[in-house]
């Protein structure tokens, strides 16, 4: 289950992994208030990547990696292939 | 699971994590959802059933209450800006890395 230091590496690697099965691929948050962290994973039931943060600059690249997962999963087949990545 | 619809998912998205501001985490998983609404039976008789490519299943539980909804292509742009709200509204508890920008910025300067 490798975890990952830095955006840019999880970012890349969790897209390939979507793009490479949509269907069996899942995106799990978690944050936590009281001990101000988030935790993003990305699964494919077979390899699971993890990327944790405690710094505020990372909600936003976080929330917007969310919001385009759900955008290609929620694309219709012939598009997914026309996707922008950062 | 209390299947909602998107609204009133992000209603209820907003109470949890105000729920667990002082303690505890809140979960949200997205995947992407065929709609079936049967499982698939072992002896391979699939009823007719027309998998859709277009929608996806977002859950959110705070490990005890579970609230679910599904968007589809249609609703996606509307409810993802007032997600994309919500979350940044409310993952505010993380740290702030200010002094770390600052000191690149004046090294890029110079």
């Amino acid at each position: 289950m490798p975890q990952y230091q830095t955006w840019e590496e999880f970012s890349r690697v969790a897209e390939k992994l979507y793009l490479a099965d949509p269907v069996k691929a899942c995106v799990v948050l978690k944050y936590r208030h009281s001990d101000g962290n988030l935790c993003i994973k990305v699964t494919d039931d077979l390899v699971c990547l993890v990327y944790r943060t405690d710094q505020a600059q990372d909600v936003k690249k976080i929330e917007k990696f969310h919001s385009q997962l759900m955008r290609l999963m929620v694309a219709k087949e012939s598009r997914s292939a026309a996707m922008e990545t950062d | 699971m209390v299947l909602l619809e998107s609204e009133q998912f992000l209603t209820e998205l907003t109470r949890l994590f105000q729920k667990c501001r002082s303690s505890g985490s809140v979960f949200i998983t997205l995947k992407k959802y065929d709609g079936r609404t049967k499982p698939i039976p072992r002896k391979g008789f699939v009823e007719g059933f027309e998998p859709s490519d277009n929608k996806c299943l977002l859950r959110a539980t705070d490990g005890k209450k579970k609230i679910s909804t599904v968007v589809s292509s249609k609703e996606v742009n509307k409810f993802q800006m007032a997600y994309s709200n919500l979350l940044r509204a409310n993952m505010d508890g993380l740290k702030k890395r200010d002094k770390k920008s600052k000191n690149k910025k004046s090294k890029a300067t110079q």
